[in-house]
């Protein structure tokens, strides 16, 4: 079996998204391997949309921008569906995650992910939505399915029995094991944090121009 | 005044003198993520071109015209790079609003929203995503969704009052 991972975060390194196809590839038996992409800018080369044809299952991981996808990403779509790809069997899978605490605030990125599978005429497979991502990046060493990462082990588990039967199934919305008031608590402190390193100061971060 | 975010020739569309528009001159920069828009230059973002000040523009504007392809019922990848872009609009604290976390506002105007979403085949899936989305888009921005419209054609554009 051959799966294509395919990153859709623009950052180089600590993503959402890079922590999440790292815990997702853990749910497989340790004979299948996995080819790995990055979709960091707006174009991506014929080449690569050409090696696609020779995957079972395409697996994107995204972080949720503007209620959708990242705009470089959709317009890398935008060129896989105007080259074509050739073999219809394919299933894709999509992972979405949010900063937001609710999973289900990924629902709309998701449903674009199945539109294009539609245009593009591949299987959709399933989408799962994650809330919580500001958490993630920071939750790297903690196992899959443990602590705040129980639903989500639930849920990639059952997303990595899909990919390898090659079913589809409806979308999975979690949000991390924490609770949400400590969650935006945290984060907003991430953002004291953050502006006080730029030597602004934390009413700054309502400033209008 | 209206913000006007498009995506097809300025001469199509019906504008009036104080509308501000937004559009493509093929030079725009995706955004990186890297959130410098809420903690290294508040309310703009940090990337140098022609879209960095969308932010304020949106804290200026009272109605949000949308004006796009309709890409799989998200909008096209312009107009979806200039929101992308504009999270300077809103602050990166937290709000609980109708059950959900979004943002706090960081400016008092609210914002109507109209969508005018054209393509040639676009399907009734794609229009329900599309009609989610921007209402999605509206309570994040605090606002309202006043009208989603599609088109089959660009040039259905042309004279229509937005």
């Amino acid at each position: 079996m051959k799966i294509a991972v395919i990153n859709g975060s623009p950052k180089k390194s600590d993503s959402a998204s890079t922590t999440l196809l790292k815990d997702l590839k853990t749910c497989f038996p340790k004979e299948i391997s996995f080819i790995d992409y990055d979709l960091r800018v707006s174009t991506m080369s014929p080449d690569i949309i050409e090696e696609f044809n020779q995957f079972d299952a395409l697996v994107f991981a995204f972080p949720l921008y503007v209620d959708g996808i990242p705009s470089h990403l959709l317009s890398c779509l935008c060129e896989i569906e105007t080259y074509g790809i050739e073999n219809k069997a394919i299933h894709v899978y999509a992972i979405a995650n949010c900063g937001f605490y609710e999973g289900k605030q990924n629902r709309n990125a998701l449903h674009i992910m199945q539109n294009w599978c539609e245009k593009v005429g591949l299987i959709w497979g399933q989408g799962i939505g994650v809330g919580g991502g500001g958490a993630l990046s920071s939750l790297g060493k903690v196992p899959l399915g443990k602590g705040p990462k129980k639903n989500l082990g639930t849920a990639f588990n059952q997303l990595a029995a899909h990919i390898l039967a090659g079913t589809s199934a409806d979308n999975i919305y979690l949000s991390i094991n924490f609770p949400r008031f400590l969650y935006k608590w945290a984060g907003q402190l991430g953002w004291r944090q953050s502006i006080k390193a730029n030597k602004l100061k934390v009413k700054d971060l309502g400033r209008r121009l | 005044m209206a913000l006007i975010i498009s995506d097809v020739e300025s001469k199509l569309l019906n504008l009036k003198d104080e509308d501000i528009i937004i559009e493509n001159n093929g030079h725009i920069h995706p955004c990186i993520g890297c959130f410098g828009c809420w903690v290294k230059t508040p309310g703009r973002c940090i990337i140098k071109d022609d879209y960095s000040d969308t932010g304020e523009k949106l804290g200026k504007c009272n109605e949000l015209i949308i004006v796009s392809k309709c890409t799989y019922g998200s909008y096209s990848p312009f107009v979806k790079n200039v929101l992308d872009r504009a999270i300077s609009y809103i602050h990166p604290d937290f709000v609980i609003r109708k059950g959900e976390m979004h943002h706090k506002r960081r400016y008092d105007n609210s914002i109507i929203m109209k969508v005018y979403f054209y393509g040639e085949a676009i399907s009734e899936q794609e229009k329900e995503t599309a009609r989610n989305l921007a209402k999605a888009n509206a309570v994040n921005y605090d606002g309202l969704v006043q009208k989603v419209v599609f088109l089959k054609s660009r040039d259905e554009l042309r004279g229509m009052s937005l």
